[in-house]
């Protein structure tokens, strides 16, 4: 940890050391699998398998003969690609970057108040997210047309936008979709930062009290360091949602009228080359591409927050 | 991409209301609001069709039907209580929507599935159903009897006639007329223009006299369809293996340079008129729609159910000339044709229904088919009960006939779906205050690409 010297020394006062170093080290594998095995299956029918399956399409054509990397070539070639990269690239920046900033912001906030208040709070927060996905775009519909939008001051003045089809104009469409993805995910994030926040034993925030922290200190400089791993979590599990964005773009495109195209995002140009084209193994390049990006990003976090690393 | 299933005769939804009070004109694609004014079912005649070649009726049929068509197959299931008829409807989206790709892709690989008949609200769906990959339509001609077939008109016969083979036939024809409301040209003082150059001068004439009132739009996912389609502009036009896309061609720039004053001055808005945008600025019963160049359909489903303009108001007018060209041609949008599935186990029973649908079906007054037929003699029928309807100012009938026959054959059908590449490279620059003419290259490249990667050989 790189936190200050008040924070780690408080944090292994808290937990003594002989605890964890008495612990027998047996073999681990054998004691965990039970936990383990009723995951197994479904990870391996759900998970692994159609992984190996779209990795088995992306480097075969049509009739099963192996083509090496031609299928990311031509993908990577096709007119769609890059825009629908780079869509998703400025998407997943705006969102995550809202999502870090706003979701850590305001769980802080809530652990600073008195109970019911927070909890009126977490649960308001929380509201937007209960509705599921494609139920919550159709919301954001109404709400993005300035002729039935409750919030239509804010399109016109915010957006600038008279009428639905500038609400959605291209440039704004990455953020307008950022919007859509913070508030339907926001809630649930709030809820378990705050259950990470729970986890910090009080003496820790008594103790710095007393050696003279204010709130903000407190907040920042206690309460964030601790709760990092919950974020780094957040922060990978967002990622590989964002860079797979579907469901908004595709609706607002059917709504729209085709004002969006149906390529706007990789995970639709995915879908319309499996289901257009009936190019199943393009598809499954650009699934690929998707799955790499998402582990490398997993990859970095991980060793760059010690998200697995275990302390003592 | 919710589907519905319906066993038989099922009760009625009650479509239209629903969809008047929601935002849900715009969340459906053009199609279901085709289907508003339209979607109950009538009685109709109970004759049985004569005209499917020989082979034993009865079984089991499954058909997938857009809501309009709901009401035939319900229809038919009634008149055939020997055929049981298991109908699903599913979304007729033109706008990007994959739902009948992804179907037969899944059908396909599964080897099961696959419905006995189609009905497409895309008029080049059988272009792609016909082809590798999805290997789906069954060729009519000699299911259907060739004397029955050869009352549909050559261009719509054409359309669906594929590598030389027809593999559909169209339910309704879908030709562009210029709808007027002569009340209100009448009380403006206005003749009605018989030229495009006429229609635009008195655009922007309207523009400072009327404002507010639109003779137009722009923002439909097929306007062109309406305005480049009917003045011959190449933008689909197969020559032998080679697809012609090539907005630089006069007709293209002569209309984009036409339709620029008044899409700038308001009277061509960049709007579609299925959005509540649109029917709540022109729309209702102080309607502020002028003229509107668009398909036979439009009477019914666009100034009738969706815009609610009053009876007494509406009429078809000549479809417009460019200067003194001829001969005058038009555009089409629509035209929805019948597929039948070559895989199905009952190809007698399935063209015995496609027979009924396009050439026995034909429901009176309020039921009344929402579309043109495209069969000839349904269409005599048609037009006789349409001039006596007291929806129109005056009767539209000798105009939509006329049209019938002038959709220019120079624009071919594709497997690619163009209507988005407009909407989504054109309209939105329209709403953002470009030019037509400044977007024509880009159009022309987009759609060069859409066309490539569907496998076309491209000429620009």
């Amino acid at each position: 940890m790189s936190s200050p010297a008040l924070t780690s020394a408080q944090a292994e006062a808290a937990q003594p050391r002989g605890l964890r170093a008495a612990r027998p080290r047996g073999p681990r594998v054998p004691r965990g699998l039970p936990f383990i095995v009723p995951y197994l299956p479904f990870l391996i029918a759900f998970g692994i398998a159609p992984m190996l399956y779209a990795l088995d399409l992306a480097v075969t054509n049509a009739n099963g003969g192996v083509t090496g990397f031609h299928n990311f070539v031509r993908t990577f070639r096709d007119y769609r690609f890059v825009p629908a990269f780079e869509h998703i690239l400025l998407y997943t920046s705006v969102w995550l970057g809202t999502l870090i900033v706003f979701v850590v912001g305001l769980a802080l906030l809530l652990h600073g108040r008195a109970n019911r208040v927070s909890a009126t709070f977490r649960f308001l927060f929380y509201m937007p997210g209960a509705l599921a996905g494609a139920a919550s775009v159709l919301v954001w519909l109404f709400m993005l047309d300035p002729a039935v939008s409750p919030g239509s001051f804010l399109l016109r003045h915010v957006l600038g936008a008279q009428l639905f089809v500038q609400s959605i104009a291209p440039g704004h469409l990455p953020f307008v979709f950022a919007m859509i993805a913070f508030w339907t995910g926001a809630g649930g994030w709030i809820v378990v930062m705050y259950g990470a926040l729970n986890t910090i034993p009080d003496e820790l925030e008594e103790a710095a009290r007393i050696d003279g922290a204010g709130p903000f200190t407190i907040a920042l400089r206690l309460k964030l360091p601790l709760i990092r791993k919950w974020i780094a979590y957040m922060i990978i599990l967002s990622f590989a949602t964002g860079t797979q964005l579907f469901i908004e773009p595709q609706l607002v495109n059917e709504a729209s009228l085709g004002l969006v195209p149906d390529t706007w995002s990789s995970n639709q140009l995915a879908y319309q080359l499996a289901f257009r084209y009936g190019d199943f193994n393009a598809a499954a390049a650009i699934a690929v591409d998707l799955l790499v990006i998402g582990l490398l990003a997993a990859v970095l976090i991980v060793t760059r927050t010690g998200l697995f690393r275990r302390e003592g | 991409m919710a589907l519905r299933t319906f066993k038989g005769s099922a009760p009625q939804w009650p479509w239209s209301r629903r969809l008047r009070r929601t935002m849900l004109t715009s969340l459906v694609a053009v199609g279901l609001a085709v289907a508003v004014g339209a979607c109950s079912s009538g009685s109709s005649t109970s004759s049985a069709s004569a005209g499917s070649a020989s082979g034993k009726v009865g079984g089991s049929l499954t058909v997938w039907v857009d809501s309009v068509r709901l009401p035939v197959a319900q229809a038919y299931a009634k008149a055939h209580p020997n055929v049981h008829v298991h109908i699903v409807t599913f979304d007729g989206d033109a706008n990007g929507a994959t739902t009948l790709q992804a179907k037969i892709q899944l059908w396909n690989r599964t080897g099961k599935g696959w419905p006995d008949v189609i009905f497409s609200e895309q008029v080049n769906d059988p272009v792609w159903m016909a082809q590798k990959p999805f290997d789906f339509a069954e060729p009519v001609t000699g299911l259907i009897k060739q004397s029955v077939l050869s009352q549909w008109p050559a261009p719509s016969t054409a359309q669906c006639t594929i590598n030389g083979t027809q593999y559909c036939v169209q339910d309704n024809l879908a030709q562009v007329v210029l709808w007027v409301n002569k009340k209100l040209m009448d009380k403006f003082g206005y003749t009605v223009p018989t030229t495009w150059q006429q229609w635009a001068a008195l655009g922007q004439k309207v523009a400072t006299q009327h404002p507010g009132y639109v003779i137009g739009t722009s923002g439909e996912s097929f306007s062109h369809w309406i305005y480049f389609w009917g003045n011959q502009c190449p933008l689909e036009q197969l020559q032998g293996s080679q697809l012609l896309i090539n907005t630089a061609d006069a007709h293209c720039t002569e209309m984009a340079s036409l339709l620029d004053p008044v899409i700038k001055d308001g009277t061509v808005p960049p709007l579609s008129v299925f959005t509540p945008d649109f029917a709540k600025k022109y729309g209702g019963a102080d309607d502020k729609v002028l003229m509107m160049p668009g398909p036979s359909w439009y009477a019914q489903a666009v100034f009738q159910a969706t815009l609610h303009i009053p009876a007494g108001q509406m009429t078809a007018a000549m479809p417009l000339q460019w200067a003194n060209e001829t001969p005058v041609t038009t555009g089409q949008v629509g035209g929805g044709p019948w597929i039948i599935a070559r895989h199905s186990k009952n190809l007698a029973t399935a063209a015995d229904f496609v027979t009924w649908a396009t050439t026995v079906f034909n429901p009176t007054g309020a039921n009344a088919r929402a579309g043109y037929p495209a069969y000839a003699p349904l269409a005599s029928k048609w037009l006789a009960s349409l001039a006596t309807n007291p929806y129109f100012a005056a009767d539209p009938t000798p105009a939509l006939k006329a049209a019938a026959s002038l959709i220019w054959k120079g624009w071919n059908l594709v497997t690619y779906p163009d209507q988005p590449v407009w909407s989504n490279t054109v309209v939105t620059a329209l709403v953002a205050g470009k030019s037509l003419s400044s977007l024509l290259p880009a159009f022309g490249s987009a759609l060069g690409q859409a066309a490539q990667a569907a496998g076309y050989q491209v000429t620009r």
